[in-house]
């Protein structure tokens, strides 16, 4: 007997983002990244269209950093204080996309000034040929005095410049509009929050297509089912047609993971939890596959072979587009 | 459109359009139409006429087109004896005036007479000029002239990110020295950028400031232009820029251009000392941008709104301004310019000589810490918040009248009356309660005072502490008006509070205060259903019942109890993108089961198709989604053709056989769930409880501790469903916990449910 496979049919679909300009376009990249454009929930293939794969982008700080787990700092050894080389060491591990943390102060322990921020990135953009998104330090004031000045020296990268939340997105939003640059927009999981962040982003002028949404999300064992759901619930809006949620997510489950006990903690732990380093990168990894099944279509990582297990995760997924068709 | 105006305007249009053509035409001849045309360090090329027109002038000929076009939008002077509305003539003539001056002034530069030279000025940081400022040419003294780009990024963005609040053209010469410089710190002092052109009869406020030492520039916040009224085109330039950078428009877009800065950029014309015809069409131009031009002499005024957000020419007659002193007039006249244009005030911090914030508000201070208190058992304290007219409320102003509690014994106590008076263009009357309640959290929010109640049973005691910090008085006063603003700013312009102490004056604000309060609740009384067009939705709980919303009308106010009507009305009003939005009704389809086209429609799209149908007065049909936050829930007792009412605190057995939180679980998650429904305890009071399925008469069984909270209440509900002994023949958990007794209940106290129709 032939067994029909109900269908789900959306009017809606999510909105195509590009990140990155080539040098025809006005910037300096080798390659671009295009996201979202889906018409389905996750890898449903057979209901609908994935024209665009899920990337992975590797985090990478601007000096050294201070908070880091030591297996981390281990893996990537001499790159960690040099912001040009890690960008070259997370292009080789296999990065889509580079994400730049700027540190709240620099090496000797001052405030990061405009112009060691602008000095990173430049770097960066020297040291790769992939997109690049960068994230303040993320307290307001900091925000907005470096991601202005970086904005303004590179003017028409179509870099990603965060993080905008409710409190204090007008300036990053400004100099992304006055700069050719996209935004991305954080809201603390909630729908509605998200929802009116980007209502409130487009309301000053930027283009929807140059909105990317950070729903913010939990490491596995730590909110992620939350998370999760958030996730959901904004694609399913999305493809029901609400222009509002319409918006690539980006989501950065290498930050989450890295701070839960099971990545963080080495010692003291029961024998059971098996080989730390093993344990870690499967956190970081589960966590952000996880989240590529709730719609992620840029996840931020931490650790190069996690990058690896997620991309050939993804691959997978992606592949069974051809057993559909 | 005063006819006035309109003349003048026409007039001094068509006598600049036809200047700029004559100055275009010996240009062309004496320097040839391939002569360079520009504004120092712009990708703008001339801005406004990139804006407006989408020419890129970047030679002489270019601007000939530019001229045409000028000529094209003057009209014939308005005839003395046929009246029109003259307001599309003059925009017109406004805009020509502005064309016009930007070319006049980019001919200047071609012909090296910009930036205005002027012997012996440096600027404090401005526009900069090799040719002219490099020290081994002696450094030529000039004014700024344009702005440039750099600037522009460095303003604008604070512009749009609100860090700003706007910029005034200030255009001619203040009545002296003094009140030129007195209006400058005033728009100083509030982060208004100055710019400054115009004079009259040869004198500026250019030379005014300059005489007084006042540093201008970049630097200050204060650029001088010019010392003509053509200069102020600068401004003009300036806007068009800031919505080419930061409102991603193109050029030639003009309605967008113009739209963007009327609603974005909060810029005034403050045109000091006698208009003339020039003056009149800059104005014109002026106000097609949608900022406002406020004059200090006598001139017609062009109250009626429409282009620019409020009045479009404001005359407010220095000599006629109250004050005491040129001074305070000056200061008047700014705050007047404020209003006018809409700019909002931001007080960065609540200035009290205590720790200030929201993790104070659950503060308590006890007896032995108490320095005094107002209110409670031994005093009275009231408060009264009322809307005036914007010109009746002295923004910032904090009076105490009376003594001050220096005198009263420690741990003693004294009567207080807080009245606060606010204004604004968006108060409504109906906000006034909603406005009075947060006084009990601004005041909650400073260390070391604690609130309780509200209206004339509130109650407030400082602490020692708080007292030896030197917290006085007039500190609720600064508080009220720091948090008005920072919270409300969206309703709120100004506040003015006064604290009252003097007893005689204190009885007579008391008998005014419980007037209002007698007034409000009256109209909260008659504000029914039936009277309004719109409901609000309410989706703060989404966040953990996605698909649940409530529908909050004036006679049910959400489950929750935190929010009626007025609430989401004034919410909506303060954050139009919030949780709270109006919902159209539309046709009526049920009066008495209430349903509407509108609020279907709603509940579809705001349950995201998970309920089709949500009638706002039946248990039975289609009732009300809930999320989990309701106080009480209200179930159908099929074998007693009633309901129960459960309180969320009453943790005993139900006739149900479930306790509340086991029946919390039905009645939550955002399910339609015929027969079980959750409430707020004040929607019981309502004459639109349950309406369609019988009323209150259906309650059979009532959580006790609802009928001690609401006694007074439930009384008045008995009286009006015409059985006074009512609430008596509800049966509650201290006599009956099961169906049997509940039925043994009923029969025994003759309850009216058992002669009512079956429920279903």
């Amino acid at each position: 007997m032939p067994v029909e496979v109900p269908k789900e049919k959306w009017p809606g679909s999510v909105r195509t983002i590009t990140l990155g300009a080539l040098p025809s376009e006005g910037g300096t990249r080798k390659r671009v990244v295009t996201v979202g454009g889906e018409t389905a929930m996750p890898f449903m293939h057979f209901e609908g269209e994935i024209p665009n794969p899920p990337v992975v982008a590797i985090e990478i700080k601007d000096r050294k950093p201070d908070d880091w787990s030591p297996l981390l700092l281990e893996t990537w050894k001499d790159v960690i204080d040099d912001p040009a080389q890690w960008a070259a060491a997370a292009e080789a591990a296999g990065a889509d996309l580079i994400v730049l943390a700027l540190s709240l102060t620099n090496r000797n322990g001052e405030p990061t000034s405009p112009d060691e921020a602008v000095a990173s990135v430049k770097a960066v953009l020297r040291a790769t040929g992939l997109p690049l998104i960068v994230f303040g330090p993320g307290q307001a004031e900091a925000d907005n005095a470096l991601l202005v000045a970086v904005s303004e020296a590179t003017k028409g990268e179509r870099l990603a410049l965060g993080i905008c939340e409710d409190k204090n997105y007008r300036t990053i939003v400004a100099t992304a509009m006055a700069n050719d640059h996209l935004v991305t927009a954080r809201t603390p999981m909630d729908v509605n929050l998200a929802k009116q962040l980007n209502i409130l982003i487009s309301d000053m002028g930027l283009p929807l297509d140059r909105i990317l949404m950070d729903p913010t999300t939990g490491a596995l064992g730590y909110g992620i089912e939350y998370g999760f759901s958030v996730m959901e619930r904004l694609r399913l809006a999305a493809l029901q047609g609400d222009k509002m949620t319409q918006l690539p997510m980006i989501v950065t489950p290498g930050f989450e993971a890295w701070k839960a006990k099971e990545s963080k903690v080495g010692e003291g732990v029961p024998a059971s939890w098996g080989d730390w380093l093993n344990r870690a990168i499967n956190w970081e990894t589960l966590t952000a596959l996880t989240l590529v099944e709730s719609g992620a279509d840029i996840v931020v990582l931490r650790h190069p072979e996690s990058v690896k297990r997620v991309k050939a995760a993804i691959e997978e997924l992606m592949a069974a587009k051809s057993l559909v068709s | 459109m005063s006819r006035y105006i309109a003349k003048r305007a026409i007039r001094g249009a068509n006598a600049l359009v036809r200047e700029a053509e004559l100055m275009l035409n010996r240009a062309l001849k004496e320097k040839g139409e391939d002569q360079k045309v520009a504004f120092p360090n712009t990708a703008y090329y001339l801005p406004l006429i990139y804006g407006m027109t989408g020419i890129a002038v970047e030679k002489l000929e270019d601007l000939v087109p530019v001229i045409e076009q000028a000529k094209r939008l003057l009209h014939p002077m308005p005839s003395d004896n046929l009246w029109t509305p003259y307001l599309g003539e003059t925009l017109d003539s406004g805009m020509a005036t502005l064309l016009a001056a930007e070319a006049i002034e980019a001919i200047r530069f071609v012909y090296g007479l910009q930036p205005e030279r002027m012997p012996g000025f440096t600027l404090a940081g401005g526009t900069s000029y090799p040719e002219l400022d490099a020290p081994n040419n002696g450094r030529v003294g000039h004014l700024n002239g344009p702005i440039d780009d750099i600037q522009l990024r460095s303003w604008g963005i604070q512009l749009v990110d609100g860090r700003m609040p706007g910029f005034a053209a200030i255009v001619g010469a203040a009545k002296s020295n003094e009140v030129a410089v007195k209006i400058v710190r005033e728009l100083q002092k509030r982060n208004i950028l100055c710019f400054l052109s115009g004079n009259v009869n040869g004198r500026s406020i250019i030379h005014q400031l300059i005489e007084e030492g006042v540093e201008l520039g970049y630097d200050t916040y204060t650029v001088p232009f010019g010392t003509d009224t053509i200069s102020a085109i600068y401004a003009l330039g300036f806007a068009t820029r800031s919505a080419l950078t930061f409102g991603g428009l193109k050029p030639g877009q003009a309605r967008e251009i113009l739209l963007y800065n009327r609603e974005r950029v909060f810029a005034f014309v403050l045109a000091l000392g006698e208009v003339d015809d020039l003056k009149y069409a800059a104005a014109a131009g002026a106000i097609n941008f949608g900022f406002p031009v406020i004059a200090d002499t006598v001139i017609p005024e062009i109250l009626p709104t429409g282009i620019t957000k409020y009045e479009h020419v404001v005359s407010m007659p220095f000599n006629e301004i109250e004050g005491a002193d040129d001074l305070e007039k000056a200061e008047r006249l700014v705050q007047k310019c404020i209003e006018v244009r809409g700019v909002k005030v931001k007080v960065a911090e609540v200035p009290v000589p205590v720790p200030y914030g929201s993790a104070f508000e659950g503060e308590v201070v006890r007896k032995n810490d108490m320095r005094v208190e107002f209110g409670g058992k031994h005093s009275r304290c009231f408060e009264y918040l009322f809307m005036a007219p914007l010109d009746e409320v002295v923004d910032g102003k904090v009076e105490v009248i009376g003594p001050s509690f220096e005198n009263v014994e420690p741990q003693g106590h004294m009567d207080m009356g807080i009245i606060v008076q606010v204004a604004g263009r968006q108060m409504q009357e109906d906000f006034e309660p909603v406005l009075e309640r947060q006084i009990h959290y601004f005041i909650n929010g400073a260390s070391g005072i604690q609130h309780i109640g509200q209206r004339d049973i509130a109650w407030i005691r400082i602490s020692n502490n708080a007292a030896e910090k030197g917290f006085k008085l007039e500190h609720f006063g600064k508080i009220l008006h720091a948090r008005y603003h920072s919270d409300f700013g969206a309703i709120v312009d100004k506040v003015q509070v006064t604290i009252i102490t003097e007893p005689e004056l204190l009885q007579q604000w008391l008998a005014k205060a419980r007037a209002a309060y007698d007034y409000r609740n009256k109209r909260l009384a008659d504000l029914t259903d039936d009277k309004v067009d719109e409901f609000y939705s309410c989706t703060l709980c989404q966040s953990f019942a996605p698909n649940h919303v409530c529908i909050i009308s004036p006679e049910r106010l959400g489950l929750c109890g935190a929010y009626n009507w007025l609430d989401c009305k004034a919410s909506y009003n303060i954050n139009p993108t919030g949780p709270n939005q109006p919902i159209k009704l539309g046709k009526v389809i049920d009066p008495v089961k209430g349903y509407w086209t509108g609020t279907n429609e709603y509940a579809k799209i705001g349950s995201h198709g998970v309920v089709s149908e949500v009638s706002m007065y039946s248990i039975m049909e289609n009732p009300m989604t809930a999320c989990g936050c309701f106080e009480c829930i209200v179930m159908l007792i099929p074998e007693a053709n009633g309901v129960m009412v459960v309180s969320r605190e009453d943790p005993s057995m139900t006739p149900a056989g479930m306790t509340f939180s086991t029946l919390a679980g039905i009645a939550g998650g955002g399910l339609q769930t015929p027969g079980v429904m959750g409430v707020g305890k004040y929607f019981l009071l309502s004459p639109k409880f349950i309406s369609a399925d019988g009323g209150f008469k259906r309650v059979v069984w009532m959580s006790s501790i609802l009928k001690e909270m609401m006694a007074e209440e439930l009384k008045a509900v008995a009286e009006r469903e015409g059985d006074p002994d009512l609430i008596e023949k509800i049966a509650d958990e201290r006599h009956v916990t099961t169906v049997e007794e509940l039925l043994a209940w009923l029969e025994e106290h003759n309850h009216p449910v058992l002669a009512m129709e079956p429920m279903f």
